[in-house]
């Protein structure tokens, strides 16, 4: 029964969609406050019959309701209760029902949280969040319904969840996902509100960067949970596979990346405004490209969903309609798009900029890399593979003009920076960074010349970041004004929001670089008692026991791991069998610390009863999701700057200096 | 014939004997660099029947038949481009994960290449084309303007 | 209208994206051609699987067309395909067996040559055997040769020892009149 009522919920949701879509839209051209005043109701509506909905499929699965489709296909009667509440998006239709209750939330903070901005723009960005939304709740009723029944014959049980997802990691990866996907869906909006309307200043720039910098942030948490996930669940040992669904993550990231720097030179400097309104639908366009890669079954992936070709062909249809709509919107509106700011080839404007073309064409390489072995089949050309060496090839090239840049970037001032006076602050971080780089390589046995290279990068991030921190703060400790701590404490919460994203950045390259270059591994076969030493610690097989969970039984190898003949790690390595799925799971034993990762995975057991086991040693691996942490927690600094409180429109009017832009449009 | 007959011996006596001494390596090699290219061969080589894994992480059994197989010719001293060759000819391009360059993949390389050039370009030109510096005159007009609607 | 085209571009791109995923809907992402097509047999020395004794080479395919069916008796799919087999077989068709074992791995483990001729037997008692011999690919190193992914396959031979077809999965009814039936009528008519 409650299902019944989830699945008219979700038919009440996608009402308050279509007239979300219309009322306020229509409201804002007829210039009809009442109608631009619907948005809000509507939008709370549309999330509460969806929270609702999600609510009843919860509920579903707590109580092993097995005669609904989705929940006999995802769970069952022996699945501890926290994987049940977590397998409601274990599967595609309920992970899109998380998805479209996500959506419904952002829509709803935009309605809630957004008192300083002219009622129009409201209520036409959120009109455009209700078409997008029509889209997304049609495609669940019509192709994923998640309410579906298998009636009058349903299973005792049910086929359960699939055990790569019985797991903590899994947990939390998708939700941070999709509010990463979906926030750019608000970026996406406010992009096209400003073209819709022909309000071309860069207005819009300001109000939606709050919001793309929180998804931004949602999503580098989001992407960094999955590579950790498949780090310690997977069992191979690596981080980043390039597979078409971790690609398909990756490039929204770094579209939105570009986008939230794009977005301060459109809002500070008022130039490269189509650039960034193309970014603003590129980001949300990548999002759903990944779901229709996800979704659709098109490419070979370890971890896509079933596929279908119905759902694959609605959701190209609904590509056609969002990406496809906005770009011709974009077509027609971008010419009119005119910069009215100024800037010298060395600025920061370009640098910036400058960066959002790596950032693009990194996007490009992944998007390439992803796609083109398909359009190289269907050319009939035959089939070719496109993975780690390509990829990781690229990426090295890339990252080295990014860097320099990203390091400079923040030193120079906006419009013209003197290159003379920037000369001896660059070499010393040049000369700084390289010795940095090259003395902590030279501490490693057999240093390689690329973790040398890395380092080098890294430390140039964080040196140019220290001394723009102590080019902001000179005046003030010059003048004597105020010590250090406090000067310190002037610095705006977006000014460290943007320090730390870049020290995380640089942390995130130093995990990459070492790891890459000194992670060492053996593949042995070991009989209980024995022994093998890497890197200087000593792996002792102790014994293998048994062990049974809820609803799986394991093989748990105990290693133990000596360095220096004193005990540093206990590991268990565990090979589960679940019988529901009759699946085999390789979880690892790991020993985390902020140098290296002790990593045994069990592989098989041979016929002599000796085990094949797995050992790494990876060095600074950590450091990969840390820094990406670091970056996310940037971007929440970033937010929380009372710049993005405005409680009034024109707190803070311009310097004379520059005129507003409304101004200026009838100047000129 | 016999001499298959102690072909078939020697290989299942082959087997009974590295299964005796333990904890070694999977595979053995006499040097570290082969040791390291077979590392790095069989994390860039593809397992053909799996979804998406190289043959170093797949433990299906065609993946340890290929580990197996890159294993002996290395141990005939073949380089990295012949083992590359030798997978080839038998599973296509498709085995090896970096891509082979012909008309249409060439474009992986070209197309970010060109990007950058056209954008770095662009922004150069954009500048340029920038509209004049705000003259004091329009400055005044603007200043009246304002002064007027108040 | 020029500065408009340039801000068409995003879209063109889009809509040529648009039909490569359109057209990727509906083919098999997984199937891809086995580049061994048009290519003689490799070079091989084994064994008859029930008789140890005699052996092959690559010139055992000459002079005739040939089924080479990849099979063994572990692979479930490949026991749901020996009756087709064996109809094929009834209707005249020459099918060779190239048997592997999976437990004759040196990873595994070892079986005996009698324990797997036995199960072969029992197999084939049971469902019936197509085969007009089967040859036993002891280490797999024909099978890798030959750019087999696992079991079931199917190679289609012609007269001169040529590989024509190379088929992954199971045979049945569609396969056989899709794939195989225009390229075999058309040797056998030579």
């Amino acid at each position: 029964m409650l299902a019944e009522l989830g699945n008219f919920a979700l038919v009440l949701a996608l009402m308050m969609g279509i007239l979300l879509s219309i009322y306020p839209m229509w409201g804002a051209y007829k210039n009809h406050t009442k109608m631009m005043a619907m948005a809000k109701p509507l939008a709370i509506g549309m999330f509460v019959f969806t929270a609702f909905a999600y609510g009843c499929l919860t509920h579903g699965f707590i109580t092993d309701d097995f005669s609904l489709t989705y929940v006999a296909n995802t769970s069952n009667s022996t699945l501890p209760l926290y994987y049940k509440i977590t397998a409601v998006w274990g599967g595609h239709e309920g992970s899109f029902l998380l998805w479209v209750l996500i959506f419904s939330m952002w829509t709803v903070a935009v309605a809630l949280f957004s008192k300083a901005i002219p009622l129009k723009m409201v209520a036409r960005v959120l009109s455009i969040l209700g078409m997008v939304g029509i889209g997304f709740y049609l495609f669940m009723l019509l192709t994923s319904n998640p309410f579906d029944r298998l009636l009058p014959f349903f299973p005792i049980d049910g086929k359960d969840l699939n055990p790569l997802l019985q797991d903590f990691g899994m947990i939390i990866h998708p939700p941070m996902l999709y509010m990463g996907y979906v926030g750019f869906s608000v970026a996406f909006a406010f992009a096209l509100a400003a073209l819709i309307s022909g309000q071309l200043d860069s207005t819009w720039a300001r109000w939606s960067r709050p919001w793309t910098i929180a998804a931004w942030s949602f999503l580098t948490a989001g992407v960094a949970l999955g590579s950790w996930w498949a780090y310690y669940e997977l069992g191979w040992g690596g981080w980043w596979f390039w597979d078409p669904v971790e690609n398909a993550s990756f490039m929204p990231w770094l579209i939105g990346t570009a986008l939230i720097h794009s977005l301060a030179v459109t809002e500070k400097r008022k130039v490269f405004k189509s650039w960034t309104v193309l970014l603003a639908i590129s980001a949300f366009s990548l999002s759903l490209l990944g779901t229709f890669l996800v979704r659709s079954g098109v490419l070979v992936s370890v971890h896509s969903f079933a596929s279908d070709p119905s759902r694959g062909l609605f959701i190209l249809g609904l590509l056609v309609v969002i990406i496809g709509g906005s770009l011709g919107l974009y077509a027609y509106r971008a010419p009119q798009l005119k910069a009215t700011g100024r800037y010298q080839l060395f600025s920061r404007e370009v640098l910036l900029i400058g960066n959002n073309v790596f950032l693009t064409a990194a996007t490009l390489v992944v998007l390439l890399g992803t796609l083109l072995p398909l359009v190289h089949k269907e050319l009939g050309m035959g089939s070719i593979s496109i993975g780690a060496p390509f990829f990781n090839q690229m990426f090295t090239y890339l990252i080295m003009p990014f860097v320099l840049f990203m390091g400079i970037g923040p030193l120079t001032r906006w419009k013209s920076q003197s290159p003379q006076a920037l000369y001896k602050q660059l070499l010393l971080a040049f000369a700084l960074s390289i010795s940095a780089g090259v003395l902590i390589n030279a501490s490693f046995e057999q240093s390689s010349y690329m973790a040398a290279f890395g380092l080098v990068m890294s430390f140039w991030i964080i040196v140019a970041t220290i001394m723009e921190i102590q080019q902001r703060i000179q005046p003030q400790l010059t003048s004597g004004k105020s010590t250090i701590l406090q000067s310190l404490q002037k610095l705006t919460p977006s000014h460290w929001g943007m320090v730390f994203g870049h020290l995380g950045f640089a942390v995130t390259l130093i995990g990459i670089a070492l790891v890459s270059a000194y992670n060492v591994e053996r593949n042995v076969r070991m009989t209980i008692g024995d022994s093998v030493s890497l890197q200087g610690y000593e792996f002792v097989f102790k014994d293998v026991s048994n062990y049974t969970g809820p609803n799986y039984t394991a093989d748990v190898g105990h290693v133990d791991v000596y360095q220096n003949s004193k005990k540093v790690a206990q590991l268990s390595a565990e090979k589960r069998f679940y019988p529901v799925q009759r699946n085999v799971m390789t979880e690892a034993g790991i020993d985390s610390g902020l140098t290296r990762d002790l990593f045994v995975a069990l592989g098989e057991q041979l016929k002599n009863g000796d085990w094949s086991v797995r050992i790494y040693v990876k060095p600074f691996i950590n450091w990969i999701w840390l820094g990406a942490f670091i970056m996310a927690f940037g971007g929440i600094l970033s937010i929380s700057d009372k710049r993005y409180r405005m409680t009034k429109m024109a707190k803070k009017p311009h310097t004379n200096k520059t005129p507003s832009p409304v101004l200026k449009e009838q100047v000129s | 014939m016999n001499r298959f007959r102690s072909m078939l011996i020697i290989f299942f006596f082959g087997l009974v004997t590295t299964q005796i001494s333990a904890t070694e390596d999977k595979f053995q090699f006499d040097s570290t660099e082969k040791n390291a290219l077979f590392l790095e061969l069989t994390k860039e080589l593809r397992c053909p029947k799996c979804q998406n894994q190289n043959i170093a992480d797949s433990d299906a059994m065609i993946a340890v038949d290929l580990k197996r197989k890159v294993y002996e010719l290395l141990q005939q001293d073949y380089d990295k481009e012949q083992v590359i060759v030798f997978m080839k000819k038998r599973y296509g391009d498709f085995v090896y994960y970096q891509p082979p360059v012909n008309p249409m993949t060439i474009w992986l390389w070209l197309l970010p290449v060109l990007f950058i050039f056209i954008a770095l370009g662009g922004i150069v030109i954009s500048r340029k084309r920038q509209a004049p510096e705000i003259s004091q005159e329009q400055l005044d007009k603007a200043q009246a303007i304002l002064e007027r609607e108040q | 209208m020029k500065k408009i085209a340039v801000y068409l571009i995003p879209l063109a791109l889009f809509l040529g994206l648009i039909i490569f995923l359109y057209q990727g809907l509906f083919s098999n992402p997984r199937e891809h051609q086995s580049s061994l097509l048009e290519q003689p047999m490799p070079e091989f020395v084994l064994p008859d699987l029930m008789n140890i004794e005699k052996t092959y080479t690559q010139d055992v395919f000459l002079g005739e067309v040939t089924l080479l069916n990849v099979w063994g008796v572990w692979c479930i799919t490949c026991a749901i395909e020996l009756p087709y087999l064996k109809q094929l077989q009834g209707e005249g068709k020459h099918i060779v067996g190239l048997y592997f074992d999976q437990d004759m791995d040196p990873d595994f483990g070892i079986k005996t040559v009698a324990r797997v001729q036995q199960e072969v037997t029992d197999k084939l008692n049971q469902l019936g055997n197509p085969y007009a011999f089967n040859i036993f690919d002891v280490k797999r190193d024909l099978s890798l040769d030959l750019g087999v992914t696992g079991a079931p396959e199917t190679y289609l031979i012609d007269q001169q020892g040529k590989i024509r077809l190379h088929h992954i999965g199971d045979m049945n009814a569609r396969v056989w009149s899709g794939k195989f039936a225009p390229v075999y009528d058309e040797l056998i008519a030579q």
